[in-house]
């Protein structure tokens, strides 16, 4: 078994986590299974995974919500099955749904949610004003809830997740909702948190966000950790550059480039994505001109040619199969949906 | 102790939360009074004896604190749905807290159209009894804490408005017609009469028009008691632990 004591530096500690729901008709849905985390103190550690890949159902086990299906979990240096009172009082949350409340004010939700956490009423209040300052809340902080924009709300949440000044901070998809301006706003906080010394766990379905923010990341797919590691270690291991090709006349062509450049030693990978064609070269000044070339002998037509340096969409395109595009997620916050 | 302040810190938001809603208040007041006014004048021809009040105005009382208990895992609903549960959940504040300090509230506002509607039945001929009243309300209190725990896990459980919806109404109406509200079950047949004892709202109503009427020695009232505290104690244990695990 895990010995924690051996890491003194590990936040969070998961084993061979696993949860399944009993749906309608007897089918159960195997949302986690055997999940197995590392955190350590200070870290901003990322979940990187489509919609239904299991983030949230492993967030809410490792904050106590949600009763742990197998395997254990010690988040803060406390067993999360036999202690959650003394896990819940180390750790913030802030759910994908948010949790404040339409028929208070920003504020009273703040003070509250504070003496909630234990704090008496002074520190509370001292440490309220200062999150409405270090969020941006102060134009808003006196109306109802129900009143907030998305961007304002969310901004609320965070700061309710905030309000004891916890340890470890668990976010999920914290940047729903925010436009640029406050998502950078926001991923500054961040910083500014774990330069104090809080370590964060967040999911993020925004390629950019886990490449910006996170220092190391999981991809998480149908429950399971397809990849680990810290963004560049992971685009690291998709070589080389990659061309997409898009093809003037749909499946026919697919099979005929297929054939085609599948042999050539300058491609490494190849792959077909509806009516697209990806693959991974090594260089891509060298290999253009020569795909190029091969596609206009044959009679290949083309919409439209792109090569860039890998992504984590690269990244999981190569774990899944899948790219995290077409699974609903996107890039930035224009693909975002609540 | 956690348990009281974070039920006081809780309930202060339920009350507020109450206060900022003014139809609400409009409709938990104009209810019972409807009743009065609307009902009562029609039971005059099958009471005897006695002012009609004495008979009803009781009854109302029970079925006021059955329907605010049964009506309280609506709030839960749309918390649920707004992520305020967990949020309060992911706290340490005490899970008893969490579950009462909500139902204690929705009390408080009750009494409070509980004592309006006895100065207006008062004011109709209805005999007041003062120490009957102050017994008749802790008996009120358990009833309406034992159903609401009940609405709350239920709302727990089933997580959405209709399928909580139809639970919660399809038990209401069998409890409420089998409890003698309206009218007093003894004048049914034999075999309503027995499966009315299987009804905890049916011992409240009967032990009601007992201590209305300020007989403390009325056998309805300690079996109203010995029936609505261990009721009470098991479905609040029962929703505490719905509230620990089952909330998904
Ligand atoms: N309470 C529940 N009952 C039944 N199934 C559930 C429940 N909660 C989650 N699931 C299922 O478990 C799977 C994982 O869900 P989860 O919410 O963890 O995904 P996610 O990675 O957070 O997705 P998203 O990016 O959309 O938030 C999904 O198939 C979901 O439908
Ligand atoms: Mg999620």
């Amino acid at each position: 078994m895990i010995k924690v004591d051996e890491h003194p530096d590990q936040v969070i500690t998961v084993r061979a986590l696993r949860k399944s729901f009993s749906g309608r008709r007897g089918k159960t849905v195997e949302a986690v299974r055997g999940v197995d985390i590392d955190v350590l103190r200070g870290e901003i550690f990322g979940f990187l995974g489509p919609n239904g890949a299991g983030k949230t159902t492993t967030l809410r086990m490792l904050t106590t919500l949600l009763p742990i299906g197998s395997g254990t979990a010690i988040v803060a240096g406390q067993d999360v099955a036999r202690e959650p009172a003394r896990v819940r009082a180390r750790i913030g949350y802030v759910s994908q749904i948010g949790g404040a409340d339409d028929l208070d004010t920003g504020r009273e939700s703040l003070l509250l949610q504070g003496r909630l956490y234990g704090g008496d009423a002074a520190s509370v209040a001292a440490r309220t004003e200062e999150l409405i300052g270090l969020l941006d809340l102060g134009d808003f902080a006196n109306r109802r809830v129900a009143t907030y924009s998305g961007g304002q709300r969310r901004r609320l949440d965070v700061a309710l997740g905030l309000v004891h000044s916890p340890h470890v901070l668990f976010l999920d998809e914290p940047s729903t909702g925010l436009d640029p301006q406050n998502r950078a706003n926001l991923w500054e906080r961040i910083e500014d948190l774990r330069a104090a010394g809080t370590t964060i766990f967040l999911t993020t379905h925004y390629l950019d966000e886990a490449d910006a923010l996170c220092d190391r990341v999981a991809i998480i797919d149908h429950g399971r950790i397809v990849a680990l590691g810290s963004p560049s270690e992971l685009k690291r291991e998709v070589a080389g550059q990659s061309v997409m090709l898009s093809l003037r006349d749909g499946a026919d062509a697919i099979t005929q480039a297929t054939a085609l450049l599948e042999p050539l030693p300058i491609v490494r990978e190849l792959s077909a994505l509806d009516g697209d064609l990806r693959l991974y070269v090594e260089d891509g000044g060298e290999a253009l001109p020569a795909l190029l070339r091969l596609l206009d002998e044959h009679h290949i037509g083309l919409h439209s040619i792109n090569l860039a340096e890998p992504t984590l969409d690269d990244v999981f395109l190569r774990y899944t199969g899948r790219s995290l595009r077409d699974t609903g997620a996107g890039e930035g916050p224009e693909g975002a949906e609540r | 102790m956690t348990l009281a302040r974070d039920t006081l810190l809780l309930a202060r938001r339920s009350l507020i939360h109450a206060l900022r809603n003014p139809v609400w208040l409009f409709v938990g007041v104009s209810t019972p009074l409807l009743y009065l006014a609307l009902f009562a004048p029609l039971l005059k021809h099958y009471i005897a004896h006695g002012n009609v009040l004495d008979e009803f105005l009781p009854g109302i009382l029970s079925l006021m604190a059955f329907a605010s208990g049964s009506g309280q895992g609506f709030g839960t609903i749309f918390e649920l749905r707004a992520g305020v549960i967990e949020r309060f959940r992911v706290t340490p504040a005490s899970r008893l807290a969490i579950l009462v300090a909500p139902i204690l509230a929705s009390m408080l506002m009750m009494f409070v159209f509980d004592a309006l509607l006895v100065a207006v039945g008062a004011a109709f001929g209805f005999g007041v009894h003062w120490l009957g009243l102050l017994v008749l309300a802790v008996l009120l209190g358990l009833l309406m804490m034992m159903w609401a725990a009940f609405s709350i896990a239920m709302a727990l459980l089933t997580k959405e408005i209709s399928a909580f919806a139809a639970v919660i109404n399809g038990l209401n109406l069998p409890v409420l017609l089998l409890a003698g509200v309206l009218l007093q079950i003894s004048v049914g047949p034999e075999w309503m009469r027995v499966l009315a004892h299987f009804n905890p709202l049916y011992y409240v109503v009967e032990a009601s028009r007992s201590l209305a009427a300020g007989s403390f020695g009325s056998d309805h009232v300690w079996q109203a008691f010995a029936v609505l505290v261990p009721l009470c104690a098991l479905v609040l244990a029962w929703a505490t632990r719905v509230f620990r695990t089952a909330v998904a």
